[in-house]
């Protein structure tokens, strides 16, 4: 997919003034903001808390160890059956999965919701090669006869009203008149059973795989993930590596974490965990299964003080929760991941020159750490990479010459005071307007007016007085 | 050197991150249970699977029971369910067939109702979870609209956190044996369109769970 | 991360942190701070020699042009036994960012995670500090209120309480629910400037709910978060205004019977 990450400026300008997505977005993600809250501490809010803390402890013990765990993984996976490739980019995972397509001579693909294959871009290069895939997800399946990627992790089509999903299913599948979405539902049902019944091989992502077991472990709600690997006779998971649980009780305490979070179930409707293709005597199961370990930037992220982003279990509660991605919802971030996780993401994967924008696509107001289920201090990493952006010479010239005056200004008293009175002076020059750059502020707020004395020329005459009396 | 190499050895190349991490002094399980007596678990069980718009029936015999599914039928002469011995009553296969109702394994897609038993419910959140193997077909739970669940009370569980211990008990290669084990809470559902929540998106429209002492 | 732990600030002077924008832009503001601690019988002194604390810098990624106006703020400071601020963010860049700004450090770090260590915001400082919820206020007239959680206050310094605790206490003030109070109003220093539009964004959202609020006036704890929503406010042609909580306060003092008295 192409980066758009530094256009990140003019795409939110266009969201903004989208007023259906705006509509759409803010309804998803309040949605959201809601049921994770409920969800989240049902049982009090220390105890949520604490779950939180037990989720991420979890986590970051599981990356802590994390060469081990693939390795642990890998020999558990090959004992269950499955088999394990190990892909260091997108261009070797395409590789890997056009392989297994020739080797069991695949005509169609049903795919399940994953992230890393957008990320890899696997759509694409199967459609090249004249693979029929078809997304069956519902929210997937309109974005892709949209031809539009994902806007949010678990909600991908949560900038669209239910009129515009209408008037797509009417445009591109004939689909007959209806506003109702229970029978738009029903309708894809139908057309996407067909694909289910027909596909030869099944495409999925992974939430966890549980290394003590070899377990590949899927959370979704509407079927089409037991669909891609049930019924196709061949599934392929594309799985990111650090995607790695350590133990059976991780697990158990994530897959529920993890949903309470995203949508505020208590459970998805299917929690699936696939130790490898059907058994002898099993009547039905996919014949062969295949887990490719993408990289992809990950073993990069590791060795990094970013190494925390890769404990995100892509819920998408900080997307819900940021100020900033209710109002430009995911598409103006350019890339594969929106919110908050993907103005950190962004630019780890994709360079921080291709994503200038997006660590400054944020007030810092701290809502995405306190949502994240495992805790990722994403502000934190925000204002690191802010810190990149100067130490690698990105910084934009004004700003630089800006602060760097500010900076002066701010180190002596005095000429703080002098700046102070400058300031003043200046607001009864050239009126309530701030000039360039600041001017940005004044084009939607009005500016108050400096005081005639400051704090200082106060306290100063305060105290003069009080000697005197 | 392939990739696998290049990966693994990257990561051990840098700092081990998070090092300083504090272990867990007390693990938690997500939902705490004040009561976990067989009686307290079967309720909870209940009133959490009706939550998720599943239909609970306690039945008081196998007679009850069958009385249930005959109903559920509504006429239907084709059904798709798991072998006898994994359900929890007696000639299960004879008693339809007697009556003139076909079982079918249901990989055509085409029949509307599917009759499992289950391995666990977990009272928590009134799941219902089940290993895949020869007889415990995948497709009788996930391609019929119709989804009907037969258990008896002593399958209930407090949580999946003690189902895990219970594997674990029993030694992990059990579980590990069966291709795939599912946790099923409540119907197939969607919200994908403007968050309406839509039942049936892919999978069963309904789930009926009859519940045997 | 932690915050450090702090000491009892009871009993000891108390160095008031004015802040840069309050200093120029809400002088009367920070009177009422002073007005207020002296009110408690607690000794205010103002280190002259103050600035900025360096935020601005900080949050746009210059660490070293942060630094150099962050150990202003430590020499001006040097001499402190406690630090009062009454502006969420500016608090929170010296209670949670100095210690790690400094930290490779061998000239500063000491003093930067001392002032970590010994600042508190106002509202924290007489609640958890001096362990005071009713100061015994009353307000010449009766008001409606409602509180607009700062965020850094609210995330960094955990405050979200102890200013609602203060007012609720005041005779004749009526404390009401902002909807979405602990939702951004789209400040974030210059975030506001380089993302004008996101953060008009959110300020459209914050000032519809200000203006759907049964409360006549909006309390916050942050002055540059109060210049953000009263800016759009004014420009949107709105009535409500907000205050910060500060002059609330000492709006308090006013309305005293005689007699009434914190001691």
């Amino acid at each position: 997919m192409e980066i758009q990450s530094n256009n990140f400026v003019s795409l939110s300008a266009i969201a903004i003034r989208n007023s259906e997505m705006q509509k759409a977005v803010s309804k998803g993600t309040r949605n959201g903001y809601d049921k994770r809250l409920a969800a989240m501490f049902a049982y009090g809010e220390e105890h949520g808390e604490a779950m939180r803390q037990q989720a991420a402890e979890a986590k970051r013990r599981a990356l802590r160890q994390l060469p081990e765990l693939l390795e642990m993984a890998e020999a558990n996976m090959q004992a269950n059956g499955i088999h394990v490739l190990w892909a260091l980019d997108a261009d070797e995972a395409n590789r890997q999965v056009m392989d297994i397509i020739k080797r069991h001579e695949v005509k169609r693909v049903a795919k399940g919701k994953s992230m890393a294959t957008e990320e890899i871009g696997l759509n694409h290069v199967l459609e090249t090669n004249g693979i029929d895939v078809v997304e069956t997800d519902l929210g997937e399946y309109i974005i892709q006869l949209n031809h539009e990627p994902p806007s949010h992790i678990v909600a991908p089509v949560i900038h669209k009203t239910k009129e515009e999903i209408r008037d797509i299913f009417i445009e591109k599948l004939n689909m007959p008149p209806t506003d109702d979405a229970a029978e738009m539902v029903a309708f894809a049902r139908k057309k996407l059973r067909d694909i289910f019944l027909s596909a030869d091989l099944g495409v999925s992502g992974g939430n966890f795989i549980i290394a003590e077991t070899g377990t590949l472990c899927l959370v979704e709600n509407e079927a089409n993930g037991r669909m891609c690997t049930t019924m196709p006779r061949v599934h392929v998971a594309v799985v990111g590596i650090e995607k790695m649980v350590e133990n059976f009780e991780d697990y158990a305490t994530l897959t529920q974490v993890l949903p309470r979070s995203s949508t505020g179930q208590h459970m998805t409707v299917y929690t699936s965990m696939i130790n490898g293709p059907k058994r002898p005597g099993d009547a039905d199961g996919p014949e062969h299964v295949y887990v490719i370990l993408l990289d992809n930037g990950r073993s990069d992220i590791y060795a990094t003080k970013y190494a925390e982003a890769l404990a995100c279990i892509r819920c998408g509660a900080c997307q819900n929760a940021c100020p900033v991605y209710r109002s430009t919802g995911g598409h103006a971030y350019g890339w594969v991941y929106g919110g908050p996780i993907g103005a950190v993401l962004t630019p780890l994967f994709v360079g921080l020159d291709k994503a200038k924008p997006l660590p400054q696509a944020s007030s810092l107001c701290g809502s995405c750490k306190q949502v994240c289920p495992v805790d990722i201090d994403l502000p934190r990493m925000l204002l690191d990479l802010r810190h990149d952006t100067i130490q690698q010479g990105l910084g934009d010239t004004l700003w630089n010459l800006g602060i760097k005056s500010w900076a002066w200004g701010n180190s002596s008293p005095r000429l703080f005071e002098m700046g102070g009175m400058a300031a003043r002076l200046g607001q009864g020059v050239i009126g309530q307007n701030l000039p360039a750059p600041l001017g940005e502020w004044t084009k939607f707020r009005d500016f108050p007016s400096f005081a005639p004395k400051s704090f200082r020329q106060l306290w100063r005459e305060r105290q003069k007085a009080q000697a005197q009396s | 050197m392939n990739s696998r190499n290049t990966i693994l050895k990257k990561l051990r190349a840098t700092q081990t991150p998070f090092t300083d991490v504090a272990p867990i002094e007390q693990r938690r399980n997500m939902v705490p249970l004040a009561e976990t007596t067989p009686d307290a678990l079967t309720q909870r069980f209940i009133a959490e699977a009706e939550k998720i718009g599943c239909r609970v029936y306690a039945a008081e015999d196998a007679a009850a029971a069958f009385e249930r599914v005959f109903a559920l039928l509504n006429g239907d002469k084709q059904i798709s369910a798991w072998d006898d011995a994994f359900l929890p009553m007696p000639e299960f296969s004879e008693t339809l067939k007697t009556a003139g109702i076909e079982i079918t394994a249901s990989d055509n897609g085409q029949v509307r109702l599917g009759i499992t038993g289950i391995d666990a419910g977990l009272a928590s959140t009134g799941s219902l979870i089940f290993s895949s193997g020869h007889g415990k077909y995948r497709t009788v739970s996930l391609l019929p609209t119709v989804y009907v669940a037969i258990m008896t009370t002593n399958q209930i569980v407090a949580d999946f956190e003690t189902w895990v211990a219970l594997q674990k008990e029993r030694g992990l290669d059990q579980f590990r044996q069966s291709s795939n084990t599912v946790i099923i809470s409540g119907p197939s559902k969607t919200a994908d369109i403007a968050q309406e929540l839509i039942l049936g998106a892919h999978g069963p429209k309904e789930v009926h769970i009859i519940l045997l002492p | 991360m932690v915050l450090p732990e702090r000491e009892s600030p009871v009993g000891k002077k108390v160095s008031f942190f004015v802040t840069c924008i309050m200093d120029m832009i809400y002088p009367d503001t920070g009177m009422s701070v002073v007005e207020i601690l002296e009110y408690l019988g607690v000794v205010v002194d103002f280190p002259e020699t103050q600035t900025c604390c360096g935020q601005p810098g900080f949050n746009s990624g210059y660490r070293d042009e942060a630094k150099q106006v962050a150990t202003q703020f430590l020499r001006a400071f040097k001499d402190a036994e406690v630090i009062v601020t009454a502006s969420g963010s500016c608090g929170a860049m010296v209670r949670h960012e100095y210690p790690a700004l400094f930290a490779d450090d061998p000239q500063w770090s000491a003093a930067a995670n001392r002032a970590a260590a010994i600042t508190w915001d106002l509202t924290e400082f007489i609640v958890d500090g001096l362990g005071i919820t009713d100061l015994k206020l009353r307000l010449p007239q009766p008001k409606t209120f409602a509180f607009h959680d700062a965020c850094h206050g609210l995330r960094l310094l955990k405050l979200g309480g102890a200013a609602r605790t203060l007012v609720n206490h005041i005779e004749n003030a009526t404390v009401m629910e902002l909807k979405d109070c602990d939702v951004c109003c789209g400040f974030g220093g210059l975030f506001s400037v380089k993302m004008a539009e996101v953060s008009n964004a959110m300020l459209t959202k914050k000032i519809e709910q200000i203006n759907a609020c049964p409360a006549e006036t909006i309390i916050t704890g942050d002055v540059s978060c109060l210049t953000q929503m009263n800016g759009g406010l004014s420009r949107q042609k709105s009535a409500k205004r907000v205050v910060h909580v500060a002059d609330v306060l000492a709006e308090g003092l006013k309305g005293k019977r005689d007699g009434d008295s914190i001691k």
